[in-house]
């Protein structure tokens, strides 16, 4: 190992796989039985609990990739996916320079963040109808320039 | 000023003068005791002074067969406490660094989990000591508070050095504290106490068994 | 300061009015419950209480200080994620940062202070000069003493951001010139979060305030008033390097074998093991780094009296200052001392030997 690699990935711990990913995944098991019983939702932070970058990249391989991802660009960007198992979702929150902010699994049917929040529709819905006043107004001129 | 800083600052100096200067003043008092003369001619076939004292020392060292059963438990936990001790005392990475920081001289250390096997042993050492101390009924009659001060006071650096590496009762720092503050108060009670035995026990048993040897005994 | 910084209103009013979703504060909120060590499902009633929740009034008072404590927020690695903080505040007094100057910015102050009666928090970065009437640190003919005595008055809370207003710091070092104290020896009658370091890890700094606001509540604080949820554990025990400490290997100096393998700074004088901060596990820079993952060992800035417990090169388990010349003193008073014991005892024995007085015990009699 070289001094440059102990300095930027934190040691030797970063590439050791600990089994922490099979304990995550056996939870993750546990909140979706909880889900198809009565629909209770559940998240799991995979920043706070401690886990090597070798175990995430681990569990990732593990839960694989299902039918959906998305993109979201709200303050830097986000990547959701289902994974291979209906209702478990893979949230990872980028900053706006690409570091990864929270990271956690999500067990419902959709994801919070993926809906639209009813205060965004409402704002949506002022500044889409003052657009249309103000087109409706302009029409003419709009129409004749 | 923190508990740990009054510990690492005036605390440990303070005990560190008192015990130079009472291990010296207490050697330089015994070395320089006047001795009578001993008059009488040695016996036949006893050592030269060097050699028979040397033998004697080493020969304490063990018991003579005929006392093996009787001294068996006091000399395995004897053994094991002053070993204990002085793997803890030497071996400790950070104990080393102490000696360092005082003689200039350091040494590699052994891995913690080692010391802190090690401490759990020797602790358990000290403490069945103890007991045998206070229920055996010679043992207990012959000892006297100088005896449970030395317990005390090397009892105490190791239970709260053991508290203060596993983070039991106070927090580290605070424990630190608290554990360098027991050292000092064994290094300040050191030279009066008997624990001055570290230093005399080459004295006494090499004198013995010198004694002895012109007498033509071999003890 | 920009004229958003210092609006009332709910932090949701706030947050549309700059065009930033819910989503955003939904992601913000996700990163909030890492930071603060909060069940991952509490993100979306933080969003929720958030964006209900009035922009907290926020007066910050600048006193013995170098100012960077606010740069380390200010300037932190993503602006948009450590700014989302002045969404969540009304911050209506800051020197560096406002745009009003003179008795403009006093009248601000005296504004807030007098609109938000009892409902402001007051953030404090700098020790506060008491000596000879805390005429050694003065603004707009105040000294700090005065200005902060009249703030904290109406005051709900107060944060104490960074060392110096925590602890003293650097100006309460030795000799201590100005009588420089913390907040917390002058002003007792209010609930004082500490928020030390310096400077603070901008990620503390922003999660405690969110806290505030979120919960309306201080968080639960340790014995020297700072927050657990970054505070709680000390960097030795979350450093990386730790498993070296266990095993007993230590780097030696700062460019010998062992530092270059990453082993434990320890015997470098790192003062991880009794220093408490998120350095080791939010690190610095975005997760980029921190000082011992740099090579070199922990200052323990976030503790009191950091900067007068010893050098910073000398390992835990030496002593602060040597004593050297103290103890060799002891070594020749003793071997005097000694030989005076000694000579004593021969004279005693002469007497003693003196044919007028009682025979003498032989040597080894009492053996």
């Amino acid at each position: 190992m070289s001094p440059r690699d102990v300095g930027h990935d934190g040691g030797q711990f970063a590439q050791v796989s600990t089994g922490m990913a099979h304990a995550v995944e056996r939870e993750i098991g546990q909140h979706l039985l909880a889900l198809a019983h009565d629909g209770t939702e559940a998240a799991i932070d995979l920043r706070s609990i401690p886990m090597s970058d070798a175990d995430r990249a681990e569990l990732e391989e593990s839960l694989g990739r299902g039918e959906v991802s998305a993109t979201l660009d709200a303050m830097g960007r986000s990547d959701i996916w289902e994974t291979a198992h209906a209702g478990v979702w893979w949230v990872r929150h980028f900053g706006t320079e690409g570091q990864v902010m929270a990271e956690r699994i999500e067990i419902a049917r959709v994801p919070d963040i993926l809906r639209a929040d009813p205060a965004d529709v409402e704002a949506a819905a002022i500044r889409l109808g003052r657009a249309r006043d103000f087109i409706d107004a302009h029409a003419d001129s709009v129409a004749g320039g | 000023m923190t508990l740990l800083e009054f510990a690492r600052g005036p605390a440990i100096n303070a005990a560190l003068v008192i015990f130079v200067f009472g291990v010296i003043w207490r050697l330089f008092w015994l070395l320089f005791l006047p001795r009578a003369a001993d008059h009488s001619v040695a016996k036949l076939g006893a050592g030269a002074a060097v050699s028979s004292a040397a033998g004697g020392f080493v020969r304490h060292m063990w018991p003579p067969r005929e006392y093996a059963a009787r001294t068996r438990f006091s000399l395995i936990v004897g053994y094991v406490l002053h070993f204990g001790l002085a793997i803890i005392v030497f071996g400790f990475a950070q104990h080393i660094l102490f000696i360092r920081d005082i003689f200039g001289i350091g040494w590699p250390g052994l891995p913690t989990g080692v010391i802190t096997v090690v401490s759990v042993i020797t602790l358990a050492a000290l403490i069945a000591a103890l007991v045998r101390r206070m229920t055996n009924p010679v043992l207990k009659m012959i000892s006297t508070f100088a005896d449970y001060w030395a317990w005390f006071v090397v009892t105490l650096p190791v239970v709260t050095g053991l508290m203060a590496v596993s983070h039991l009762l106070l927090r580290y720092e605070d424990m630190l504290g608290v554990h360098i503050l027991s050292v000092a108060l064994m290094l300040a009670t050191f030279p009066f106490s008997k624990l001055m035995h570290a230093f005399l026990v080459f004295v006494t048993r090499s004198q013995t068994s010198f004694f002895y040897s012109r007498r033509g005994s071999h003890v | 300061m920009a004229d958003w910084m210092s609006q009332q209103g709910t932090v949701g009013e706030a947050l549309t009015r700059q065009g930033i979703s819910r989503r955003s504060l939904l992601k913000y909120s996700s990163y909030l419950a890492t930071l603060l060590a909060l069940p991952p499902t509490s993100s979306q009633a933080i969003a929720q209480a958030l964006a209900g929740a009035k922009r907290q009034s926020v007066i910050w008072l600048s006193f013995q200080e170098c100012t960077g404590c606010i740069e380390s927020l200010t300037r932190s690695f993503s602006p948009s994620v450590e700014e989302m903080i002045f969404n969540l505040i009304s911050l209506d007094y800051q020197e560096t940062l406002q745009a009003a100057a003179g008795e403009a910015a006093e009248r601000a102050r005296l504004e807030a202070m007098e609109a938000n009666k009892g409902k402001y928090v007051v953030v404090v970065d700098g020790s506060v000069s008491t000596r000879d009437g805390g005429i050694y640190s003065t603004a707009a003919g105040k000294t700090n003493l005065e200005v902060l005595k009249e703030t904290a008055k109406d005051a709900l809370a107060i944060l104490s951001v960074g060392t110096c207003s925590s602890f003293g710091g650097i100006p309460r070092a030795h000799p201590n010139p100005t009588g420089a104290e913390p907040v917390s020896a002058i002003i007792t009658d209010k609930p004082i979060i500490n928020v030390s370091g310096c400077p603070p890890m901008p990620e503390v700094i922003a999660g405690t305030i969110a806290y505030l606001v979120t919960f309306g509540k201080l968080p639960e604080l340790d014995h020297l008033g700072r927050p657990k949820p970054f505070f709680g554990d000390n960097i030795h025990d979350r450093c990386y390097r730790r498993p070296f400490y266990d095993q007993g290997k230590f780097a030696k100096s700062f460019d010998d074998a062992g530092a270059r393998e990453g082993w434990c700074l320890y015997e470098l004088g790192c003062k991880g093991p009794v220093t408490y901060n998120a350095c080791a596990t939010i690190k610095w820079n975005g997760n980029t780094s921190f000082p011992i993952q740099s090579g070199h060992g922990c200052l323990g800035c976030s503790e009191p009296n950091f900067w007068d417990a010893g050098s910073f090169y000398k390992p835990l388990p030496g002593r602060m200052t040597g004593a050297g010349e103290a103890v060799l003193g002891a070594a020749a008073v003793g071997a005097v001392a000694g030989a005076g014991s000694a000579f004593i005892a021969r004279r005693r024995k002469a007497a003693a030997s003196d044919p007028s007085a009682s025979p003498s015990v032989p040597e080894g009699a009492d053996q």
